[in-house]
């Protein structure tokens, strides 16, 4: 009797990822998110929980739960290492965690491009913009000021930072690099009391500053969307290949800038499932209403392009590595 | 101006933005009482709800929550030394001394009549600051922020023990407050200090698991060691009344009241300073109010200052820290963060035109802060007294329900084993201050500021060199400064002379 039962709890048991393929009823899936409530990540995320339970076969509760911590190197191990590939959890996280993994951070026990990879739900544009004010119209006049430009940022790690820190070092703009500030919005503040310069960050942050006149775009990351396609590139300026390699290198995180993944060997079937489900919950009309409300804008990128994206950050030879970790560190 | 006061007024009342404003009320109630639990964290859950709603509902409603979780954090503080927030830390000090030795009432009384006045003084200081927020914002750069949290650490000369002895304690206390400040990657060089290895440690410590093991694991270990009740050792039939003796207080003290909420407001305004920086300078200040050596030595056994003064810092912040939100669109705190994302939700765009255009909406929120504080406070003192009671329950019965408390409230920062790992520690820590005599009120300066500190003296030499030493507003803040650590010196020669 009691074998019997075992038995069927066994085919039960076998059975179970292929019934689940189909159909998501009466489940509870769970988005990780590597950040505490309150920024971009778990916005998106939220946001996304409200409107994939239609679009997920079985119209399972989307739930998210926050795992903060190690600029989400912690979620990121979880992911990978404990969660179960049953198409249960998913996980978003911090779009640097491949540099973490590249420059070899302590902690990290994951290997990014070894995700079952739903896609990006966005990416990201990060501009340097100054203060309206100065005599700078464009890059070129930026390149050339004889007085020291001082652009604030939070810290090594960040857009704030990193991306003018490689316009300074590789391409020999004048500029100083004052970090220490809390937020992107802090940073802000300083700009409008003309502490600093200008600083760089997200055009979606900078966005409203631009149309109120306070700063003026002067150059972006490789990462475009409408109304900055026209700005240069900072890689267009590279002085030699190498420079141009790091540059890439730096902004490659940005094109894949929402992750969404599940744990490795998550069954084919339940990957696509989810694919196409983040495919039309994006496309979904009352969530983009919803995001232009919240300017919040999604775009999806599939699965199988996003880790071909990482893959090839993760290809790079060993000594351009290691010189992209003389610039570049993993934070925030 | 008036008309606009007037306007915004007539918003909040209309009986849709009213029962909004009521329903966040209950919410912010239960989210205060519970440790852990943040203001934040239930904005950004609540964001979503607002999508239907027109912007003076759902500002009545996530701002009568938000306002309210200030208030009914203090609650928990002063009844189980539990800090509800990390925002109501400080009262915690002499609210639960208070309550041990039986006056709960009095100052859970004297913790919610503050607490009304200093949200009433924010709400009129943002009202009145309106005209001139942006020029006032902008005085206040790196250099002048860095001296406003020197300022912060010259208290720990009032906050530490009598004599030469307890002040070198307290510098030592503040000193390793500031050394575990520097836990973390630090934000110059991308270094991690002090991590020891683990990712648990990278972002540097939270504050709640340090808070509530500081304040809440002594008091415990206290409790069952008496094995009698919180208020045990005070006569009996004395615990159950005294909210009334805690409202009189307030008045009684009316001016302290007033120059702590004018506190707490100026240090909302200013973004990047932070909630749980502000009542610990007024708990500083209202030391400072002692008159004689015996009176300060009242301050951490249960003086009703030390209830006062965080209480009113703690709500006229909340006034305060709108202001950057409203008028430039930078947010002063998380919780400010995601109220800018509602605005943008319902498309508001702020900046100068909400001191303008939308005026009557900034006077809206002004109104919800003070009508949400002013129902909440006439709700508790309902059952304040049979609240109090609960010190008369037997500590072997309450050990348990707060413990539970204490684990979910630090659990809840990270969700993480290493917080209650953090809890522990820094519960032991706390245990043997307090067996030692010392005072743990300049630790927890050190620890709130020490990061604040540092940034900000970097950002300003690395942008100003020396130069920003001779910035009128830095040389005021350092004759402040110099002035609040002489201060207790001089008065005690003064009184040797005189009395």
């Amino acid at each position: 009797m009691k074998r019997r039962q075992l038995l069927v709890a066994a085919i039960g048991l076998a059975a179970a990822p292929m019934v689940m393929a189909q159909s998501f009823a009466g489940k509870t899936v769970t988005i990780i998110v590597g950040y505490k409530p309150g920024g971009g990540y778990d916005a998106t995320a939220r946001m996304l929980a409200r409107h994939l339970p239609k679009h997920i076969p079985g119209r399972p509760t989307v739930i998210v739960q926050n795992m903060s911590g190690a600029n989400s190197v912690i979620a990121a191990n979880h992911v990978y290492n404990v969660a179960k590939p049953d198409g249960l959890t998913i996980g978003t996280f911090n779009r640097n965690l491949p540099i973490a993994q590249l420059t070899g951070v302590d902690g990290v026990k994951y290997d990014i491009t070894k995700f079952a990879w739903i896609g990006s739900a966005a990416n990201e544009s990060t501009i340097l913009a100054i203060r309206a004010d100065l005599p700078y119209k464009n890059f070129e006049e930026l390149r050339k000021a004889k007085e020291t430009v001082v652009i604030g940022s939070t810290g090594p790690g960040a857009n704030t930072h990193d991306f003018p820190l490689l316009l300074k070092d590789l391409v020999g703009v004048n500029l100083k690099i004052v970090s220490g500030y809390s937020s992107s919005a802090d940073i802000m503040l300083a700009v409008e009391r003309k502490e600093v310069d200008g600083r760089a960050g997200s055009f979606t942050s900078l966005r409203p500053f631009i149309e109120r006149g306070v700063v003026r775009p002067i150059v972006r990351a490789r990462s475009t969307e409408p109304g900055i396609d026209k700005l240069p590139v900072d890689e267009s300026f590279a002085p030699n290949p190498r420079a141009k390699a790091i540059m890439a290198l730096r902004s490659a995180p940005e094109l894949v800038a929402r992750p969404y993944v599940m744990p490795p060997k998550t069954p084919a079937e339940i990957v696509k499932a989810m694919r196409e489900a983040f495919a039309r919950t994006i496309d979904d009309p009352e969530l983009v209403a919803e995001g232009k409300k919240s300017k919040i804008d999604l775009e999806y990128m599939p699965g199988d392009q996003a880790q071909k994206i990482l893959a090839d950050v993760m290809n790079q030879p060993k000594d351009l590595v290691a010189e992209f970790a003389k610039y570049i560190k993993f934070g925030e | 101006m008036l008309e606009a006061l007037w306007e915004g007024l007539l918003l909040v009342l209309q009986w849709k933005a009213f029962g909004f404003m009521l329903l966040g009320i209950g919410l912010g109630f239960w989210v205060g009482l519970l440790p852990g639990l943040g203001g934040a964290t239930t904005l950004a859950l609540m964001l979503p709800f607002i999508y239907t709603m027109q912007p003076v509902e759902a500002f009545a409603f996530l701002l009568g929550m938000h306002a309210v979780v200030a208030t009914t954090g203090d609650i928990t503080s002063v009844l189980f030394g539990l800090p509800g927030e990390a925002t109501s830390a400080a009262t915690v000090v002499d609210g639960y001394a208070m309550t041990k030795k039986g006056e709960a009432g009095r100052a859970l009384g004297a913790a919610l009549a503050s607490s009304l006045v200093g949200a009433i003084v924010g709400a009129v200081a943002l009202a009145a600051a309106i005209p001139v927020v942006r020029p006032l914002v902008l005085t206040f750069g790196s250099p002048e922020l860095f001296m406003l949290a020197i300022v912060g650490l010259a208290f720990i000369a009032s906050l530490s023990g009598e004599g030469a002895r307890g002040m070198v304690r307290g510098f030592i206390a503040a000193g390793l407050g500031l050394l575990l400040a520097t836990v973390g990657q630090d934000p110059q060089a991308g270094v991690a200090r002090f991590t020891f290895d683990t990712l648990y440690l990278w972002q540097g410590l939270d504050l709640v698991p340090v808070l509530v093991g500081i304040f809440a694991i002594p008091e415990i270990i206290d409790l069952f060691v008496r094995g009698n009740s919180i208020a045990g050792n005070a006569p009996p039939g004395k615990v159950a009344k005294g909210a009334w003796e805690g409202v009189k207080d307030t008045y009684r003290h009316f001016w302290l009241t007033i120059r702590c909420s004018l506190i707490g407001t100026f240090i909302g305004i200013m973004p990047g300073l932070g909630g749980s920086v502000a009542q610990w300078m007024a708990y500083g200040h209202a030391a400072q109010s002692a008159k004689t050596p015996e009176e300060r030595k009242q301050f951490g056994q249960g003086d009703v200052r030390g209830v006062l003064g965080p209480g009113a810092a703690n709500n006229s912040k909340e006034g305060g820290s709108l202001i950057p939100t409203v008028a430039f669109g930078v947010p002063g705190s998380t919780s400010m963060a995601i109220l800018l994302g509602g605005f943008l939700l319902l498309g508001l765009v702020p900046g100068p035109d909400m001191l303008t255009k939308h005026v009557a909406v900034t006077y809206s929120m002004v109104w919800t802060i003070v009508i949400a504080n002013v129902i909440t406070v006439a709700v508790c003192f309902l059952f304040l007294d049979r609240l109090a009671s609960i010190t008369e329950v037997k500590g072997h019965r309450l050990i348990p329900v707060i413990l539970v408390l204490v684990f979910i409230g630090s659990y809840t920062s990270n969700s993480h084993y290493a917080d209650l790992l953090v809890t522990l520690v820094f519960g032991g820590v706390g245990y043997l201050m307090v067996r030692a005599g010392w005072a743990r009120a300049p630790f927890v300066l050190g620890l709130v500021l020490g990061k604040i500190a540092e940034n900000y003296l970097y950002i300003s030499t690395a942008r100003y060199e020396a130069a920003w030493l001779a910035r009128p507003v830095v040389m005021v803040l350092i004759a402040v400064a110099i002035a609040v650590v002489v201060y207790p010196f001089f008065q005690t020669r003064w009184r040797k002379r005189h009395g």
